[in-house]
Formats: structure tokens, C-alpha cells, sequence
């Protein structure tokens, strides 16, 4: 690969800033709750700070992201963050503009084993506080309802030890918010052959959003077929498409299909080929290329980010790296396409 | 007093993607890069988990040895350094909502590439920038100044002229005092003054002190709704 050196980007343009004189208070431009939609778009185009008075009507409730600034009983409702306003009926809340992902249940997560205790995993998913892993709540090879023994828990560390990926599903939350997760499920548990990527989760910003489908195959056009999985914590797998048959199982051959499956908690990598290794590479340059011009990680944008880097490709020729102005060109094609 | 703001034009938020927030600020010639990382489960080993209802404020200052007049190590255990580092977390202690992430770690990282007075000051400004872009909830901004008092007037109290926002040469001749308050409410979060002045003038220069947070905070908020916008400008749903 050819290096080019870039020439120095001329240092930004000093803008004066207003400055507020004396007691003038900060010019916040008024809003109009009123007229804001309620709902869960991100319609809003007014950004709070710290601070910043959002109403003293006293028909609003509270909600995250504010506080009442006195301890008296005038409503009085301020913002805690940098974001926009989101209204659910009477209930106030500010979307901050970037967060660190904060679990729900149902989320589906990608996890990195941080400590082994003696009947839990402790899980690393980006969130304030690490998940925990019961030992009770993941498939035990040999059979997907057997009863865990303590033989199990002495065989912890065969089933995940340290720095293992898992996707796995928050569970249950706890009061200090930190997550439970499970894998009881045959399209969750370990990961091996691939491509670990962390973006931005849910937290805010782009990055990766809850959608219909978090796990899909793409059909790469020289490096066979290629899972990704978006953590909706912001980590993402990109892995090799092992031909297995986890999605026909019946309820009734769940069983058979565990036992089968000793490959399940295997940390061994199989073989993968040099196509399918570029290709991933291509996807991850895709999904990455999208987050840095703030484009919305899906199935969609990333099949059609990575349909756009194909099609560039054979316009001004082959090169591997898609960031710069390659990326941007690659999501403007995604943009374009959908609009 | 107006505050020189265009020293400030090169405050810049969000300039490190691998933190979870980040901020570069330059007061005059003090250069600062900060990042925040956390609220995160602190990773210290010795396996017992922090058992304290409120997140912990870890704050390190490093001083590159090319930042001021002269090159010198700043060592870990410098105790300028390390009073700074608490100064810094206990300012944001009592701002910051930290009961809303029990037993965890919000690790403040300050980077200090160029010095040039005001120091403190630059420092709890350019965290205040980094924890707003990390997303943690805070009752209002945390800023500083500093306010220095001109000595020549030594025998005429009542025309001794506060200065505000000293340079490194004003801080080493003049008495001066760095002020920190927690935005509009004027509620004062830090006051540090290390060098001695005469009783009649600390009134003014405080005052003075309050008046140049208040124009910074109006700084800082033009930065982080600038930001904020452009951010939206570009954000696809």
C-alpha cells in the first residue's frame, strides 16, 4: 500500500465569542415544550447545557438528564447535560449529545470477561459498572436444561476465562444500575473467528442503535458469507459464517443440538481464509467510516456502506484503507441511496 | 473587568474518540488537553469492589517538562501536582452527580503541554469541558479565574487596580488568587490563594474573580452549544 503524506490542515479560525457583561444572564434561547412532539425521534434541534433553566412550569415532571435546582417546592427545572429534550407526555428528559451506554433489559450486549468469581462472570459492556454472568444463566454443554452441578463450578474458568468475547442479553438490572446477563439462548454465547470493533453504543450520538435485527449474515462477494453482531453497547463482531444449523432447531431438539455442539465454549479459531479476513476488514472500515461522519450503525447502512465501498472500489481502483475522504465518499453513496 | 476572550477562541471539545470525553483548552499560552474516562468500575485489583454509594473523582495532572520557561521534571509525587489533583476532584465533588453511579470511578486526565499562569484555573475549565462531553450529569459548570492585585499601589488601598486572568510573569510578581465557582449561582467551589495581600484589597479581587467566572462560564457554554450543533447539523436519523 502506497503512503501518502497529507498535507498539515491550516489551524481553525479564531472565532470571537460573545461575552456576557456583568449580571446579564446567558442568552438561553427560549423553547417552546409546548409545540415539541412527544416521543422517542430526536426531533428537537435546541441544545441544553448544565445549568440551563428548561421550565418552571409546574405541569412538567422531572425526568433523567435534570434536576430542580432548589430544594423548595417552586418547580424549577434544570438541565444536567449537553443534549436535546425529549418529551413522553408530561414527563421532561434530556438525551445528552454522547454517554456512556446505560443497560436495559432485552439489550443485546457484546461482552469481554473481566474476572472469573467462583459461581459468576464479571463482564466488561462498556457501561458504568461491570455485568455480571451467573453461572446458572448460560447453556451448560450436554444439554440445554440440565442442572448445573458443582462440578460446573469448579470448571468454570473451560466454559469463559478472562478477556473472552460473549454475546450474550441483559437480563435484569439491579438498583445500582449495574446488569445481569444471560446466554440461554443458541445465538448467544462465545465468539471466536472474527473482528472485534467497539463504536459508540446507545448512550447518545451515532453509533450503534437498537434495532429490529442486531445479528445478521452479509453476503460478501469473494470472502463467502460474514456474521456481524451489533452490541448495542457499541461493541460489534464481525466474524467468519460457520454453516451450522442454530436457526432451524426445533424446541424438541434443542437438547440433541446442545449436546452435538461441543464446539460451543471452544476458544480455538478455525482456519479462515485471506478472502474472508479482507473482507471483514472491509466491513469494519465500513461500519467505522459511518460513525465518524455520525452516520447510524444498522443492518441497512452497513450493507449498503459496504455495497458503496465495492462500487467505489471499481470506480477509482482498490485500496484497503477506507478512512478520510475515502469513508466520507463511501457514506455520502449510503445517504444518497437512502434519501 | 471584559475578559480578553479571544485567548479562549481555541477551546475544543471532543478532540479525543478513544475517551469517553475530552476537551483542549488553551488560556493564553496555558495549553491544556484533557480526557475523562469512566464512570467505570474502578480496575484497581485486591478484588473488593468499591462499596461507596457515590462515584469517586480521580484526578491526574501530568506537566510535560517542556511546558514552562525552563525544561523540568515534574515528578508523580510533586506535592504542587498532587494538591492540584485534589483540588481539581474536590471541586468537582460536590457538582458533579455522582450518587447516580455508585462504586464506580470517573478518572479526570490532564495533560498540561504548555504553562503560563493560571494554571488552576485552566485546569478545572478544560475538565469541566471533558466531563460535559463524557455525559456526566452535573448540577452546572465548574470555572475558574485567577485575580491578581497590582502592588504599586501598596499605600493606596482604595486604588489598588484587581487584575483578572493573570499571565505566568503577572503571576510571579503580583499577589494573585484563583477562583472557582460553580456557574450563574456564584456558589464558589475553590479558592486558592498562595501568596499574601493586604485585607482591603482580597474583597475586591474576589469580586472581580466572581465577575471573570462568570464571563468564561458564558465561554464555555458558546463552545459546548457550538459543538453541539454542529453535532446535530451532521447526526442522520
Amino acid at each position: 500500500m502506497a503512503i501518502s503524506v497529507l498535507p498539515p490542515a491550516p489551524a481553525p479560525v479564531p472565532t470571537a465569542h460573545k461575552t456576557q457583561d456583568g449580571d446579564s444572564p446567558v442568552d438561553e434561547d427560549d423553547m417552546d415544550i409546548d409545540s415539541l412532539p412527544t416521543g422517542h425521534q430526536r426531533t428537537a434541534q435546541n441544545i441544553l447545557t448544565p445549568g440551563q433553566l428548561v421550565t418552571q412550569d409546574p405541569q412538567w415532571m422531572r425526568g433523567h438528564g435534570t434536576f430542580n435546582a432548589d430544594d423548595s417546592d417552586a418547580v424549577n427545572i434544570r438541565s444536567t447535560l449537553a443534549g436535546t429534550l425529549q418529551k413522553t407526555n408530561k414527563l421532561l428528559s434530556i438525551i445528552p449529545l454522547r454517554a456512556r451506554y446505560t443497560p436495559e433489559i432485552g439489550d443485546l450486549v457484546i461482552g469481554r470477561i473481566v474476572e472469573v468469581q467462583s459461581r459468576r462472570w464479571k463482564v466488561d459492556v462498556a457501561a458504568p459498572l461491570l455485568a455480571n454472568l451467573l453461572l446458572s444463566s448460560i447453556n451448560l454443554p450436554g444439554g440445554i436444561l440440565r442442572k448445573r452441578t458443582s462440578v460446573d463450578e469448579l470448571n468454570i474458568r473451560s466454559y469463559f476465562s478472562e478477556g473472552e468475547l460473549l454475546v450474550a442479553e441483559v437480563q435484569q438490572l439491579f438498583q445500582d444500575g449495574s446488569a445481569s446477563l444471560h446466554t440461554r439462548s443458541l445465538k448467544y454465547g462465545k465468539l471466536r473467528n472474527g473482528y472485534f470493533l467497539s463504536v459508540s453504543g446507545m448512550g447518545g450520538g451515532s453509533g450503534v442503535v437498537r434495532a429490529k435485527r442486531q445479528i445478521f449474515t452479509m453476503q460478501t462477494r469473494r470472502g463467502g458469507e460474514v456474521d456481524c453482531i451489533l452490541g448495542v453497547n457499541g461493541y460489534i463482531w464481525l466474524a467468519k459464517h460457520l454453516d451450522e444449523k442454530k436457526e432451524d432447531v426445533g424446541i424438541n431438539k434443542l437438547e440433541e443440538a446442545a449436546a452435538a455442539d461441543t464446539t460451543m465454549y471452544s476458544s480455538q479459531n478455525d482456519e479462515i481464509a485471506a478472502e474472508t479476513r479482507a473482507e471483514i476488514a472491509r466491513i469494519s472500515g465500513c461500519i467505522r467510516a459511518l460513525v465518524e461522519n455520525g452516520v447510524k450503525v444498522e443492518e441497512g447502512t452497513v450493507k449498503m456502506a459496504y455495497e458503496a465501498s465495492l462500487e467505489i472500489d471499481e470506480l477509482e481502483g482498490e485500496v484497503s484503507y477506507l478512512g478520510g475522504e475515502r469513508g466520507r465518499s463511501v457514506v455520502e453513496m449510503v445517504l444518497s441511496g437512502r434519501g | 473587568m471584559p475578559l480578553d476572550s479571544s485567548s479562549y477562541s481555541l477551546a475544543q471539545f471532543s478532540t479525543q474518540a478513544a475517551a469517553d470525553g475530552s476537551s483542549y483548552l488553551e488560556m493564553g499560552q496555558t495549553k491544556i488537553i484533557c480526557t475523562v474516562n469512566g464512570p467505570q468500575e474502578s480496575k484497581r485489583g485486591g478484588g473488593s469492589r468499591d462499596q461507596s454509594n457515590a462515584a469517586r473523582i480521580e484526578t491526574d495532572i501530568s506537566i510535560a517538562g517542556f511546558s514552562g520557561v525552563d525544561r523540568k521534571r515534574h515528578g508523580r509525587g510533586d506535592k504542587r501536582t498532587q494538591e492540584m489533583q485534589h483540588t481539581v476532584s474536590s471541586a468537582f465533588s460536590s457538582t458533579l452527580f455522582t450518587h447516580l453511579f455508585p462504586h464506580s470511578t470517573i478518572a479526570i486526565a490532564i495533560h498540561v503541554l504548555s504553562q503560563d499562569g493560571s494554571l488552576l484555573a485552566a485546569c478545572l475549565n478544560a475538565a469541566t469541558l471533558a466531563l460535559v462531553d463524557a455525559g456526566v450529569p452535573m448540577s452546572d459548570y465548574v470555572v475558574a479565574c485567577t485575580t491578581g492585585s497590582t502592588a504599586s499601589y501598596a499605600s493606596n488601598d482604595e486604588e489598588a487596580d484587581p487584575l483578572l486572568d493573570l499571565n505566568g510573569l503577572e503571576e510571579q510578581e503580583l499577589p494573585f488568587l484563583t477562583v472557582g465557582t460553580s456557574g450563574g449561582e456564584d456558589k464558589v467551589n475553590v479558592l486558592i490563594m498562595e501568596t499574601r495581600v493586604q485585607m482591603g484589597r482580597l474583597e475586591a479581587m474576589i469580586s472581580v474573580g466572581l465577575d471573570g467566572c462568570k464571563q468564561i462560564r458564558g465561554i464555555l457554554d458558546d463552545i459546548v452549544r457550538e459543538h453541539g450543533k454542529k453535532a446535530l447539523n451532521s447526526r442522520v436519523n
